[in-house]
């Protein structure tokens, strides 16, 4: 077994062709981080669209309808802009590639959050300072998964050095709702749903924008 | 539209402060045939009123946070973040510049070097409003993310500051003649024309903001991401009539402060002309501080990120 505390960069994947969107892992994060109402680390977006088609020969119509879902945590991003812009240095690039929030440091001016486009670093009022997925590190320390990815019910979630993950699945990180991977270069790889649409290019809408 | 309130406060208050110093610093430049005297005599109770102001400011900008205790923080990352550049130059500006009223209420240092020092205040206030700007140019904002945001805070910047400076010059006039201070002919004529100078600077800034809006609803507009949209959905529809309001309010400012001056300005002899010609620049910039708040209240409610 490998040592689970020490990477050079950590990343996330997500088969999103077989994500049923049960959020399991937005609630084990939850509850594994006694987060508190309003805010989460990991999200489930669901993205959906379509309408009709019609058969050129026949001229009937049928429904071309689609959802999908994207579950999304902070994505220990190469070039993380939340970092790039924190005025304190509070949140910073740490140990295995995490970015982390110094709480000590942090002057909670929210600044990361209106710069981040997965909305990683979440405000939280009664601490006055930002707070983020920190990747389970002191699960990571025990040898044991992050409490996203041991949740997951379909075993679509999966985590581990990002060199190796693209390796095994590809570079796919492009897929609406989500930004322009050239932003910010996340440390995430997709598997994408057969009807994913490209970042920038989708024409579906968020269906839950409350819970993201 | 009640969203950051502090930050509307902080960042109106701010441009308005470094707009007052260096619109003051112009008529001790422009206005040296009157002497220096009448000038120090004229002004130096508007640039007094800037060092209060601008701290009311920086205090607002502090109820932003979620832990003020350790707002220095805020300096730590000038190599990188624009937001730390914009707390240094504030800081800055509000030392340097209060260095410099100190110097002149107790005529501190040669003129030469105090004008020195008010000069390199007014540099570093401008850097103020341009770190202020680079700071809403964020990629992930396209709302924010454009050159109409720069031009915008200057053009606030010059309008508010000329006309705060406007009305200071009236009011500071008025309570003398009220206290039974002789009529001092000078200075009426230094008021004057520096009012004059004042309204053209305030219809050029308004000439800018009205050319430069159509043209920034229109980029956003088109510009079709799902972040841009909702933006110009806020400005145009949600917002819509505050939008309005805020230009009409701005023109009206403007528009009154000119209308009086030329009507008025060959004419001011009598005492009570003076006080009549008093009331334009006050109620144009109150008009137009109304308007450029409602509009800054605006720029944050337009906030719209892409991604998630």
């Amino acid at each position: 077994m490998t040592d689970k505390s020490t990477y050079k960069q950590l990343g996330f994947y997500l088969d999103q062709s077989a994500c049923t969107g049960c959020k399991a892992c937005q609630i084990a994060c939850k509850d594994k981080n006694d987060l508190p109402v309003g805010i989460s680390w990991r999200r489930v977006a669901e993205y959906t669209g379509g309408g009709w088609s019609q058969d050129e020969v026949l001229g009937t119509f049928k429904p071309n309808v689609f959802t999908y879902y994207t579950s999304v945590a902070c994505n220990h991003c190469e070039d993380p802009i939340c970092v790039r812009v924190c005025p304190t240095q509070a949140m910073h690039k740490g140990t295995n590639g995490i970015v982390g929030i110094d709480p000590t440091v942090c002057i909670g001016c929210r600044y990361c959050e209106w710069a981040c486009p997965y909305g990683a670093p979440q405000f939280s009022a009664d601490k006055g300072v930002m707070t983020k997925c920190n990747f389970c590190q002191d699960f990571l320390e025990q040898g044991r998964d992050p409490a996203c990815v041991a949740a997951c019910p379909s075993r679509v979630l999966d985590f581990g050095e990002i060199d190796e993950l693209r390796t095994k699945h590809g570079h796919t990180a492009d897929i609406e709702p989500l930004p322009d991977p050239g932003i910010t270069k996340p440390n995430l790889v997709i598997t994408a749903h057969k009807n994913a649409q490209k970042s920038g290019h989708g024409n579906g809408t968020l269906a839950n924008p409350n819970e993201v | 539209m009640l969203s950051e309130l502090p930050l509307v406060i902080f960042t109106i208050i701010a441009q308005m402060s470094v707009g007052s110093f260096v619109v003051l610093g112009l008529i001790h430049l422009l206005g040296g045939r009157a002497g220096r005297d009448v000038i120090d005599k004229v002004s130096d109770p508007a640039l007094y009123a800037i060092g209060p102001i601008l701290a009311l400011g920086l205090l607002a900008s502090m109820m932003h946070l979620g832990t003020p205790i350790r707002a220095i923080n805020a300096l730590g990352h000038l190599q990188s973040s624009w937001l730390s550049r914009e707390i240094l130059f504030g800081l800055l500006f509000a030392a340097i510049g209060g260095a410099f009223a100190l110097c002149q209420w107790f005529t501190w240092l040669t003129p030469r070097w105090r004008q020195a020092l008010a000069g390199l205040a007014a540099l570093v206030g401008l850097a103020l409003i341009w770190s202020m700007s680079m700071v809403y140019l964020l990629p992930t904002v396209p709302a924010w993310d454009s050159w109409a945001t720069p031009v915008r805070f200057f053009a606030t910047t010059v309008l508010l500051g000329s006309l705060a400076v406007g009305a200071a010059l009236v009011v500071t006039a008025d309570v003398r003649r009220r206290r039974g201070a002789a009529a001092d002919e000078a200075s009426d004529a230094l008021i004057m024309s520096s009012l004059r100078g004042i309204a053209i600077g305030a219809i050029a800034m308004l000439g800018v903001e009205f050319v430069v809006l159509p043209l920034y609803l229109g980029r956003l507009a088109t510009a079709g991401s799902v972040a841009s949209n909702a933006s110009a959905d806020t400005l145009v529809s949600t917002d819509g009539g505050y939008a309005v309001a805020q230009l009409v309010l701005v023109f009206l400012g403007v528009a009154l402060l000119g209308v009086f001056l030329s009507r008025l300005a060959k004419r001011f002899s009598t005492a009570v002309q003076f006080q009549l010609l008093a009331i334009a620049p006050v109620a144009a910039f109150v008009l137009v501080f109304a308007g450029e708040i409602i509009g800054r209240m605006l720029f944050y409610a337009s906030y719209a990120r892409v991604g998630l």
